[in-house]
């Protein structure tokens, strides 16, 4: 018989080895997946480490794709804190995104590139933030559920980018198909590592990172956001103003999905599109649960799934194999982490049932 | 064997870390009224939950009525004829009578028999004289007639052994009797109940043989003529009880709170304060009686600023605070020990140093601008947890380990350290054991000694009448009387606590 | 028929067959959720079926057997969502997502071969033989297939087990007090996997339909979000299936407007107009939270919150 009990305490072993099994646990449901589809799991599991690895090149993809994916999940990070389930990191990407484009399509060439670029960042700031704002303001006011509010939003914020690229603001040049002008240097992030898409974002990612991780741990903001999450009820009898705080902390995770939109536009395409890619704002969220909340592990784990995007690219290109696995896996990933939880809180052994 | 409806013989069960039954004999004759008594944490739940189903025993046999039986889950213990009724009803709010009596009914088909069942619950109740009708809400009962759904329930399905737990926890004095005589209507009628409470005087009241439980053991049953409660209450506790509490004599100084004609509504939208008046002094222990739903919790929010008063006005000090936040009346040096620890006054997931600067993480020296000097609150929690003696596995274990005894200490260590001028206890002393409870009394004598103006809130009358220097009794959202514990009785004050008699304020 | 009818009865027709699209889902959500157990994986399990409905469709070209097909395969991934919040207690939110993460990947992989195609046989309309000739009434309700048939039958059917049977007293028992319901000897565990089950059944059957009688092809990700407007109306519908369906057709009545005017060329507008369904959902669901706040009742008490059974 199955004996179930309260476990007393969560060792830091234990909290370090169960996202590993995790991982481990997901690339093995990824090579069932890729069995049924009779292609062999070894050979897509080492091209994806090559798609990542193999060459200076695939090396700074990886970084490419990890820069939004930091910026993502450590904006996630400062909303869960708060228990605040925002969802909406992709629909705040995308504002983030085209605020930014606003000024790099309109805006003169000429600006300095210093100037461009900052307003760039504030623009993509204002944009996620607003976005963040509305869900917010529903739930601290009127208990809408932050869920439904924050997913739909993404898909009002998806048909607005695809009005806005089908529409007024495709370029005239690009033979019918939904992109913007290409961006001027001014509006492009400058590249930091040369030969390779690596930009400054990554710089803003990593900083943005140390500067939530402080904020959580060291100020009084951090502090208040740790009981609203922990117990509402005694958020507000402690006198914090809980509807203000989740704002807050709602327009700091909005602002930073938003500047993950605008380093993707500015760093890496360089243009506006539809393609925008709407699985990053979805991991991301995988990335927050797999780093338990601490945004320097999400540096490391976002760094892993970067590679898994990298490699992913990769197979579908070279294999034929459809990028879906990658998300196939990571999901598995999620799975098994969360479901370990489970023996994270309770101990669980076998008795001899008496007779 | 016949003369036993139940015989439970050597009854063992054991949880980390403590035994709740400890090799435990019992037995209940067929047709009397067995009463369980003890402290808190003595093994009573754990017992009555072994006789349901709930647990399952590491030790012992259970026969009813001669039979050797194994009761594995709460439906067993139904088709045994065992019925219990929770402390806590276990009942749906949002359904009607009717849904709750049918839920889990193994004999019901697909679809409700509404007509037969019905009346069936209508004979009943009838019988009894509950007046229920079956097709009301539960969230629109009274809590005594919800208990009379859960005896239905048990009824509805043959119980022929009842045992209710601490069931006159909730009822005022006019309604437990009433219970007690449902119980003898039973008894006449042949079935057997086993009957829980603490509750010294009714016990003597309503039983025929009481079994005392301490520390998990068996001390020993008598028969209710041969015992009294003073005989009873050294067994329950191991010493001489003393019911006295060393009380120094009250040093009443200026008013430091006072409440205008209080209006206020609680969640469901109904009024439940209807114009309360009264006020307290700075060094005197103000207690609330009154049963648990007429209005005090509101009260108590309201005065802590978590819930907004419709109508009235509150002064601390003279200065009105009405509907003030709940942080702008802690900076008016208002403390508050709410009823339900963990679901107000503490965050369960930190730890005991976050939960300890909860009301002062804003104020220098632990705030420093934007930033929290946790050195200094890890020494200011060090600091409560010395004084207070409060155990805890880690310091920065979350708090939701704590025993229940430890939470309300750390509660009442960090609002007793803010030095407040009013004190606002609910229940502080709900669901604790002896020590605790003594420690804790103790304490709130202290602050008032000390000058504080301490407003008591509890179901505990014993515990009102023991350290408070005027009781208030509300009913119905007004006070219908003040009165000074050593002028008055118990059964005075229950009478009040139903609304049968108004008294003329002992201001 | 003046045009202005014909074009009427299209859009309504239409109407009706996106609106069954997601009173599916819909409604086996409302009862995961009265059971206390909350499904986010709606939209992956949609996938799923829609994907199976056509990969059988396509191989088999019997259009029922994938309907039902996608319909089981939508129940048995939801057995792993079950899994993890219901044994294993795990985050309900987190599960959900990843699920739809998961339906989306293994939709994508496995349905990239089967891209863009169509399928030959789809659903037959079966026109109802008198009722069918009523004006516009008989077209849009009485000339459809025989799975929007079933449906009919099957809201009302559902709204009456959830509120005059003994099935519809436990299961909302169970998502309004689970304490107490267990103490009347109902098994949690039990009704919460089967309730899941269920849900998960009827996500797949939106799909499957969506895929073998709507719109007969296979894109990445055709259901579009509608996993999401399932949830949505879930909460819009206070959880009764009876307003469950009238929220079901407003929607289909967006989504075939918005359909319509994409097949006439014009990409502009229609993306403007993919934008209403989900901004009138959010209103929907801002103004039905404020109602239900006020009337203090609707939500089952229990959402979300995984149930221990203590160690005997």
């Amino acid at each position: 018989m199955i004996k179930i009990e309260k476990r007393e305490e969560i060792t830091t072993k234990l909290r370090i080895i169960v996202p590993i099994i995790s991982v481990f646990a997901g690339l093995i449901i990824g090579a069932v997946a890729i069995l049924f589809a009779k292609v062999n799991p070894l050979i897509v599991y080492k091209s994806i480490i090559l798609g990542a690895f193999g060459s200076r090149y695939a090396i700074t993809e990886t970084l490419v794709f990890t820069t939004p994916l930091i910026l993502l999940s450590v904006g996630l990070i400062m909303a869960y804190k708060m228990f605040f389930w925002n969802i909406g990191a992709f629909g705040q990407f995308i504002l983030g995104a085209i605020f930014s484009s606003y000024f790099a399509i309109y805006g003169s060439p000429d600006l300095p590139r210093f100037f461009m670029i900052s307003i760039m960042m504030f623009a993509s700031l204002a944009g996620g933030a607003l976005w963040a704002l509305i869900p917010a303001f529903l739930k601290a006011y009127w208990d809408v559920n932050e869920v439904i509010s924050t997913l739909l939003l993404n898909y009002i914020a998806f048909n607005f980018l695809r009005y806005l690229m089908y529409g007024p603001w495709r370029d005239p040049t690009s033979h019918g198909f939904p992109l913007s002008k290409t961006f001027p240097i001014n509006a492009q992030l400058p590249r930091i590592i040369p030969n390779s898409r690596v930009n400054l974002g990554l710089i803003f990612g990593i900083v943005a990172a140390i500067i939530v991780w402080f904020i959580i741990k060291k100020t009084k903001f951090g502090y208040r956001i740790s009981v609203i999450g922990g117990n509402p009820i005694a958020a507000r009898y402690a006198g914090i103003n809980v509807s203000r705080d989740i704002i807050i902390g709602m327009l700091i995770s909005g602002a930073l999905a938003g500047l993950a939109g605008m380093v993707q536009v500015s760093g890496v395409l360089h243009l506006l599109q539809i393609e925008i890619n709407p699985y990053y704002g979805y991991t991301a969220i995988i990335i927050a649960w797999l780093s338990n909340l601490n945004p320097i592990a999400a540096i490391l784990v976002s760094f892993l799934f970067g590679a898994m995007i990298s490699g992913g690219y990769l197979i579908q290109l070279t294999l034929q194999v459809p990028f879906g696995i990658i998300s196939v896996i990571q999901s598995s990933i999620l799975f098994v982490l969360i479901g370990s939880v489970f023996l994270l809180r309770y101990k669980v052994s076998f008795v001899k049932r008496r007779s | 064997m016949e003369k036993y409806a139940l015989k439970a013989i050597n009854i063992t069960k054991r949880f980390p870390g403590v035994v709740a039954n400890d090799h435990i004999n019992f037995e209940l004759y067929k047709g009397e009224i067995h009463t369980l008594l003890g402290e808190n944490g003595a093994g009573k739940t754990t017992l009555i939950n072994i006789f349901d189903g709930i647990y399952f025993p590491d030790e012992g046999e259970i026969y009813i009525e001669g039979k050797h039986v194994k009761i594995n889950s709460p439906f067993d213990a139904m088709n045994l004829g065992i019925g219990m009724i929770h402390q806590h009803f276990m009942l749906v709010d949002t359904l009607s009578v009717l849904e709750n009596v049918i839920l889990g009914l193994k004999s019901q088909g697909f679809l409700i028999d509404k007509t037969s069942i019905a009346k069936k619950i209508k004979e009943i109740s009838d019988k009894y004289n509950f007046k229920i009708n079956p097709d009301t809400r539960i969230w629109q009962l009274s809590v005594s007639e919800q208990q009379k759904v859960e005896i239905i329930k048990i009824l509805f399905r043959g119980a022929r052994i009842l045992i209710l737990d601490e069931p006159t926890a909730v009822l005022t004095p006019q309604e437990s009797t009433a219970l007690f005589g449902i119980l003898k209507q039973l008894k006449s009628e042949g079935k057997s109940i086993i009957f829980i409470s603490h509750k010294l005087e009714e016990v003597m009241e309503i039983s025929d043989r009481i079994t005392v439980l301490r520390k998990g053991k068996v001390i020993g049953t008598v028969e209710k003529e041969k015992t009294n409660q003073r005989e009873l209450a050294t067994m329950m506790v191991g010493k001489e009880v003393i019911f006295e509490i060393e009380k120094s004599p009250i040093k009443k100084g200026k008013e430091v709170l006072k409440i205008e004609n209080l209006e206020g509504y609680n969640d469901r939208g109904i009024k439940t304060l209807k114009g309360v008046n009264f006020t307290v002094n700075s060094g005197e222990i103000f207690g609330i009686a009154g049963i648990s739903g007429n209005g005090q919790d509101e009260l108590a929010e309201i005065l802590t600023g978590l819930r907004k008063a419709s109508k009235g006005k509150i002064y601390v000090n003279n200065q009105e605070i009405t509907n003030y936040s709940p942080n702008n009346i802690i900076n008016k040096g208002v403390s508050y020990i709410p009823s339900d620890r963990l679901k107000v006054g503490l965050v369960p997931n930190l730890s005991s140093v976050e939960n300890s600067i909860l009301k002062r993480f804003n104020k220098k020296p632990i705030s420093r601008g934007l930033i929290l000097n946790y050195h200094l609150a890890r020494e200011y929690a060090n600091k409560l947890i010395q004084e207070f003696n409060i155990m805890v596995p880690r310091l920065y274990a979350p708090v939701k380990l704590l025993s229940g005894g430890n939470l309300q200490k750390l509660l009442l260590a960090r609002e007793i350290s803010e030095n407040p001028i009013l004190l606002i206890a609910v229940h502080p002393t709900r669901g604790l054991d002896v020590g605790a409870t003594e420690f804790i009394r103790k304490k709130l004598l202290e602050v008032r000694d000390n000058g504080t103006a301490v407003l008591l809130i509890s179901e505990d009358l014993e515990e009102l009448l023991m350290i408070s220097d005027r009781i208030g009794v509300i009913y119905e959202g007004k006070i219908v009387g003040i009165v000074k514990p050593e002028e008055v009785d118990i059964n005075e004050i229950g009478l009040m606590m139903s609304g049968s008699k108004l008294v003329n304020s002992a201001r | 028929m003046p045009s202005s009818h014909i074009i009427l009865i299209t859009l309504l027709t239409a109407a009706v067959r996106s609106g069954t699209v997601i009173i599916f889902p819909t409604i086996g959500e409302i009862f995961t959720e009265r059971s206390g157990v909350m499904n986010l994986g709606i939209e992956g399990m949609m996938l799923i079926g829609a994907f199976f409905g056509f990969l059988v469709t396509f191989y088999t070209n019997n259009p029922y057997l994938g309907f039902i097909i996608g319909t089981i395969a939508g129940g048995l991934s939801s057995l792993i969502h079950a899994y993890i919040c219901i044994t294993l207690q795990g985050n309900q939110v987190v599960s959900g997502l990843a699920m739809s993460i998961f339906g989306a990947g293994i939709t994508n992989f496995y349905g990239n071969r089967l891209a863009n195609n169509q399928l030959k046989t789809t659903l037959k309309i079966i026109p109802i033989p008198g009722l069918s000739d009523i004006p516009i009434i008989g077209k849009v309700f009485f000339s459809q297939d025989i799975i929007i048939y079933l449906s009919y039958f099957f809201v009302f059917i559902m709204w009456f087990i959830l509120f005059k049977t003994k099935a519809g007293v436990h299961v909302r028992a169970v998502g309004e007090n689970a304490q107490a319901a267990n103490a009347m000897g109902i098994n949690i565990y039990k009704t919460r996997y089967f309730w899941t089950f269920f849900g998960g059944l009827l996500a797949g059957a939106g799909g499957a339909y969506l895929t073998t009688g709507y719109a007969p092809f296979w894109l990445d990700g055709i259901t579009a979000g509608r996993g999401w407007i399932a949830v949505a109306l879930v909460i819009f519908s206070m959880w009764n299936p009876s307003i469950a369906i009238i929220g079901a057709y407003l929607f289909g009545s967006l989504d075939a407007l918005q359909f319509q005017l994409q097949a006439t060329g014009t990409t502009i507008p229609s993306s403007l107009l993919a934008m209403f369904p989900y901004l009138l959902t959010l209103i929907i669901i801002i103004i039905a939270t404020v109602i239900l706040r006020v009337r203090h009742i609707g939500v089952p008490k229990e959402l979300g919150k995984p149930f221990f059974k203590e160690e005997k």
